[in-house]
């Protein structure tokens, strides 16, 4: 990375640190980190989940590891959110304040200053995964130990802590497209979580009606994708998974789908 | 960049659908003085500078400074400081941290912050919110912002918008002082001749994307022709006539005058002379600028067209 691309970075991190954003946003992932790495370890290591490999009465199912799994990464069904909302509001503020006339003056060269945006991005991420992993991984061993489940069952789990990182950032690229492709930021976050959290879900099921979008459309959806990379329990016996790698690429495929369309028409358009 | 950087516009188009916001527009701006870019509200000054700084596309022509886009400069904050809108803050931002985003980007440090902080006058506000400033506030946080690289070349969109007239009497000798000691080419943009008339050198006037004048404040100022009081002010003008100068006869409350269309006084003295009439008074005209001004722009505004109609 050359200077100027450093430069345009530490600017893009200095924006994120400066506004009250990120410590409201430091909070909701922490404690969604801790929370749901209790509730699923609770509700994973239940009798009626416990050595069975049937998932009975339709609770999900899983070996030991996709408990721990699901138990580090639980805090990732809120934070993929959060990241979500964070990539729309990188960009979409910057809209929304008329900031993006000083951002492009600092920085005229605009595929320079849009890919600084999203080095920064991808390390805010990271710095949020991190956060959302101590609280889960603390709180989450402390709680399988106590309920007598292993807590490591094997190295894999530390993939899957890397992974939930790569998970978060694919997630804020996603949301800095929308940012960009849909202007109005209050719309843009409805749109993005609505469509994240709500619809894309039930599509998803809908999908699964039939036998060809079980096997073959379902995997691909972003958030089965994410459920793919980190490994977690599944939802049904039935559901058909990706590889980890697999579901990594889909996903990064869907990030790249919103947010190069997105950069390519910010370095295009006119600043009025 | 070298001292002196020339600001250069030429053959300059914008077209945004049929609308046609600027129209085959040249000028230049020279260095050490300060330039006044007027013109109604949507005379397409805002568009013109946007497209200056790399923020606009042309449709067609350049605008280059030191001969070079803005895009292409190698280090644009310290050549170019501009300060476009004076609410373009993030309300949760602190006027400081605002600057320092900017820096960091150019890398400059923030102990220039806290210099420029000091010198626009804006320290003890400096780490409250942005939302909260006001409008005098938000311009010399602007100002900060287009110093903080010390660049050559200064362009300010309206600075003078919002201030008290202290803080225009501030701005004016501030320009004067990077303008006449530091050699900047400053370049301000205003809707109103009034505000600036004492601060700039040189003006543009532009009227629904047309260039109309250009001039210094000086010729501006002298367009109002000659005054001369004379024993027969009928054949002074029949004498200037013939040497093709336009001139009438006016009264005031003195008595009668000569109103000759030429600020050439050395000319129209020598007229009266070889005319044989004796020059009681021989002065130039001021130019009623209010009246120039709309002269040249009003009438004309597209946008106060399409609001009446």
């Amino acid at each position: 990375m050359g200077a100027p691309m450093r430069a345009a970075v530490r600017a893009e991190f200095l924006k994120f640190f400066t506004t009250r954003l990120w410590w409201g946003m430091a909070i909701a992932v922490f404690v969604a980190g801790a929370a749901f790495a209790v509730l699923f370890a609770i509700l994973f290591t239940s009798d009626s989940l416990a050595g069975s490999a049937g998932g009975p009465g339709g609770l999900p199912t899983g070996d030991a590891l996709q408990i721990a799994n699901s138990v580090y990464t639980g805090g990732l069904s809120v934070g993929y959110l959060l990241l979500l909302s964070i990539g729309v509001l990188q960009i979409g503020s910057e809209y929304r304040h008329k900031t993006i006339t000083s951002t492009f003056l600092s920085v005229p060269r605009r595929v320079r200053a849009m890919v600084a945006k999203v080095i920064a991005l991808l390390g805010i991420a990271a710095a949020y995964g991190v956060l959302s992993l101590v609280a889960s991984v603390s709180v989450g061993a402390l709680v399988l130990n106590l309920r007598g489940a292993e807590a490591f069952p094997s190295a894999e789990i530390l993939r899957t802590l890397a992974l939930s990182l790569l998970v978060l950032g694919l997630w804020a690229l996603i949301g800095l497209g929308l940012g960009i492709l849909i202007p109005n930021q209050v719309a843009a976050l409805m749109i993005g979580v609505g469509v994240a959290w709500i619809i894309e879900p039930l599509a998803g099921l809908a999908i699964k009606a039939s036998e060809f979008g079980r096997e073959s459309i379902a995997p691909l959806m972003p958030s089965e994708a994410t459920a793919a990379v980190i490994n977690t329990v599944l939802a049904s016996p039935d559901d058909v998974r990706l590889s980890w790698w697999a579901g990594a690429l889909a996903l990064a495929g869907w990030a790249t789908l919103v947010a190069v369309p997105g950069i390519w028409r910010t370095v295009r358009q006119d600043i009025t | 960049m070298p001292t002196g950087s020339r600001i250069e516009i030429t053959s300059l188009t914008k077209r945004f659908g049929s609308f046609v916001a600027v129209d085959d527009l040249s000028f230049a701006v020279d260095p050490g003085r300060i330039t006044g870019f007027l013109g109604p509200n949507g005379a397409g000054k805002t568009t013109t500078l946007r497209m200056l700084l790399g923020l606009v596309h042309p449709t067609s022509g350049t605008a280059t400074i030191a001969g070079q886009n803005y895009r292409d400069l190698p280090d644009p904050l310290r050549g170019v400081g501009a300060a476009l809108e004076a609410t373009n803050f993030h309300p949760g931002r602190s006027g400081r941290d605002h600057l320092r985003v900017l820096a960091a980007a150019a890398g400059i440090g923030d102990s220039r912050v806290d210099e420029l902080l000091e010198l626009t006058g804006i320290p003890a506000f400096a780490n409250r919110r942005a939302g909260n400033y006001s409008m005098g506030m938000r311009q010399r946080l602007a100002l900060a912002a287009a110093l903080l690289g010390d660049p050559q070349v200064l362009i300010l969109d309206e600075p003078a918008n919002g201030l008290d007239p202290e803080g225009i009497r501030w701005l004016r000798g501030f320009l004067r002082h990077l303008s006449g000691e530091q050699g900047k080419t400053i370049l301000i943009s205003s809707h109103l001749l009034a505000e600036v008339e004492q601060t700039v050198d040189d003006v543009i006037i532009i009227a629904n994307g047309v260039l109309v004048r250009q001039g210094t404040m000086a010729e501006l100022r002298a367009g109002g022709g000659a005054i001369v009081r004379t024993s027969d002010p009928r054949a002074l003008v029949g004498a200037l006539a013939e040497r093709h100068i336009a001139g009438t006869v006016e009264a005031d409350d003195v008595g009668e005058m000569v109103l000759a269309e030429s600020t050439n006084l050395r000319a129209v003295g020598e007229i009266a002379h070889a005319a044989g009439l004796p020059v009681w008074e021989l002065s130039t005209k001021a130019a009623d600028l209010e009246e120039l001004f709309l002269d040249l722009t009003g009438g004309t505004n597209r946008n106060l067209g399409e609001g009446a109609a």
